[in-house]
């Protein structure tokens, strides 16, 4: 039976959706699980881990663990893995997750994928898939070594109801710090706000908002639907949005149940961020503009005059 | 300082990409630099002018990859070193990062500068690989480079909870995002001056290793198939009257689609 490691994706102290969802297909694989969390003053997320659907946690829970450092962060994956002989080792998708998988790849000779959508376990043979080249081409990838770390796209996998697991606690050292990558400061985003993987609609600005009140006219819609609000890189190159909100190839991987796209032209990087939304709502003046083809709906004409519209008639039909 | 800039010959993303029988259609395809390994190139040849460096490129694989290195030459980068081998066909990040190692090992770098993910594999693997190969510090994901002294870097990092500002020890690797910098378009003169310029052109055995030092008989992972990806289909499109065709979309994500 193969044996499933989940890194647990914590942000600020919560555990996120993604470790449910891989947890859950792992489950339905007919895997043993584990996960291992890594942070600082963990131990009331305990509960949240075993009912994420896990069957070991392998806790690393460390003052000096607080600030994300992925050398400190692989080390105590690779520890986990090699306790639990782990078969797979994965990560939801993020940025910890990007920067520690390939680390904890090379130390344990074990393949390593991103981005995985989808894995078929036969036996000793491991196959997933992938997209690549700006998601305009999946791959089928055949894993040669029997251990496969991989990092798996967000949406990919979707969390079972009544799900859960059973509490067996194994404590890991911590490691040392890596003093050749100190981490000096960390300078937070904007707390408070919705974070973009996490919000059920997400509405994004882009160049065709123009300036600070095409983001702010916008930003009053998101607001009044509890939505996350992302950007194009045009935005976030002009100083107008926070380079967290970028949603794309280089941002954040959203699929929200629905995405807004206002004022963005819809070029390949920014299309491979969001086309996994299950329904898609575009605003712009171009009746050509490439967004229209992923789109389900959408509206041709000036989001200045179209943005407050939707406003009101969302406010009509909400209350 | 001596920086090592990593450049790869990817498959133009811009264009179409035809599939038939599992495998991309090479027909009609066109190559070019990596784009974040633009950055790379870019961030390279802004530290050597505000820093002093010397700058080197390598590329792995290719064919023929005259062009993109010539293009290197004309944004500033000084020599390039071309690696290709039959053996490396099927390379994956790891064999790319083991044969980069050997690169490495051979010419006494401070500093190693990756594009944070190659266009065709979309990995985000070789660099980091690199790193733990060589045992050396690494940041991936970086959008500044901040030169202290000549055996530190101040550099900083796009993470889940912010900016994280790194202080590396070098030598070290990076690996840039594309928010790093806005890569130049080589001056007309460069382009002339890198038409004259050599470059060193290697097979494994040149680099001093082989294909099983590498790994390159037996990839961790393999591309076994290549598929069309799920295309969206284009849905309803309204023109006209703005009051009216928001109106009719409202209703449409209420009862149609019910997302709202
Ligand atoms: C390596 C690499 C990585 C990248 N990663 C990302 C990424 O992660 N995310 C990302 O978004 N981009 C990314 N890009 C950039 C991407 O290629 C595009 O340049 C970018 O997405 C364009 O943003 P945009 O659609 O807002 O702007 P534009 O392409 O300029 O489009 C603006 C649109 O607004 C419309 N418009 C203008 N005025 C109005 C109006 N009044 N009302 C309605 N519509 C209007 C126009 O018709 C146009 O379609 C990346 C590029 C590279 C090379
Ligand atoms: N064949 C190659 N030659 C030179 N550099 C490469 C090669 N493959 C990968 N790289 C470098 O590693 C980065 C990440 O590649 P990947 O792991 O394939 O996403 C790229 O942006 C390049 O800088």
């Amino acid at each position: 039976m193969a044996k499933i490691l989940v890194v647990a994706d914590i942000k600020q102290g919560e555990l996120k959706s993604s470790t449910a969802e891989l947890l859950s297909k792992a489950r339905a694989i007919g895997a043993e699980t584990a996960v291992v969390a890594v942070g600082s003053n963990m131990s009331s997320l305990t509960p949240d881990l075993v009912n994420a659907g896990s069957d070991t946690q392998y806790m690393a829970d460390d003052p000096g663990l607080e600030l994300f450092s992925a050398g400190p962060f692989a080390s105590c994956v690779v520890d986990a893995a090699k306790q639990f002989n782990a078969n797979l080792i994965w990560f939801g998708f993020s940025e910890s997750g990007k920067a520690a998988a390939p680390r904890v790849a090379a130390q344990l000779e074990a393949a390593c994928a991103t981005e995985i959508t989808d894995v078929v376990i036969d036996g000793e043979q491991i196959e997933i898939v992938r997209p690549a080249i700006a998601n305009k081409v999946m791959q089928r990838v055949k894993v040669n070594t029997g251990q496969l770390v991989a990092v798996v796209r967000a949406g990919a996998f979707e969390a079972a109801d009544g799900v859960t697991g059973t509490e067996n606690i194994v404590t890991l050292s911590p490691p040392p710090s890596d003093l050749k990558a100190v981490i000096k400061e960390l300078v937070s985003d904007a707390s408070g706000e919705i974070d973009l993987a996490d919000a059920d609609i997400v509405i994004s600005i882009g160049r065709g908002a123009k300036d600070q009140a095409g983001v702010d006219l916008v930003k009053e819609l998101a607001n009044d639907l509890n939505a996350g609000f992302g950007s194009s890189r045009a935005m976030v190159d002009g100083g107008f949005m926070a380079h967290n909100k970028q949603v794309g190839q280089t941002g954040k991987i959203v699929a929200p149940s629905l995405y807004m796209a206002i004022g963005i032209s819809g070029a390949i990087q920014h299309l491979a961020g969001m086309n996994g939304s299950k329904v898609i709502l575009a605003v712009n003046k171009d009746p050509e503009a490439p967004i229209f083809n992923v789109a389900d709906y959408g509206i041709v004409g000036d989001l200045f005059e179209v943005v407050p519209i939707l406003r009101e008639e969302i406010k009509k039909v909400r209350s | 300082m001596k920086i090592l800039t990593t450049v790869k010959k990817v498959v133009d993303v811009e264009l179409t990409i035809r599939i038939a029988d599992g495998a991309i259609v090479e027909d009609g395809l066109q190559y070019v630099i990596n784009a974040w390994d633009e950055n790379a190139v870019e961030a390279s040849v802004q530290l050597k002018e505000n820093n002093g460096a010397e700058t080197t490129l390598v590329s792995i694989g290719g064919g023929d990859n005259t062009d993109i290195i010539r293009k290197c030459y004309a944004m500033g980068i000084e020599n390039g070193i071309h690696i290709e081998d039959p053996a490396l066909e099927k390379a994956d990040s790891s064999i790319y990062a083991k044969v980069l190692q050997k690169v490495y090992e051979k010419g006494d770098y401070d500093l190693v500068i990756t594009g944070k993910q190659a266009q065709d594999t979309d990995s985000g693997q070789t660099g980091i690989m690199l790193a733990e190969y060589l045992g050396l510090p690494c940041v991936s994901n970086v959008i500044a480079i901040e030169v202290i002294d000549e055996q530190h870097v101040k550099v900083s990092r796009l993470g889940d909870a912010g900016t994280e500002r790194v202080e590396l020890e070098l030598p070290a690797v990076v690996t840039v995002s594309d928010s790093i910098n806005e890569p130049r378009l080589p001056a007309m003169r460069g382009v002339m001056m890198a038409k004259k310029k050599k470059i060193e052109v290697m097979d494994l055995a040149a680099l001093g290793t082989s294909p099983e030092e590498v790994g390159g008989g037996a990839p961790k992972s393999e591309v076994v198939e290549f598929m069309a990806s799920k295309t969206r289909q284009s849905g309803q499109k309204f023109e006209g009257n703005a009051a009216d065709i928001t109106t009719r979309v409202v209703d449409l994500l209420v009862n149609e689609a019910k997302v709202l």
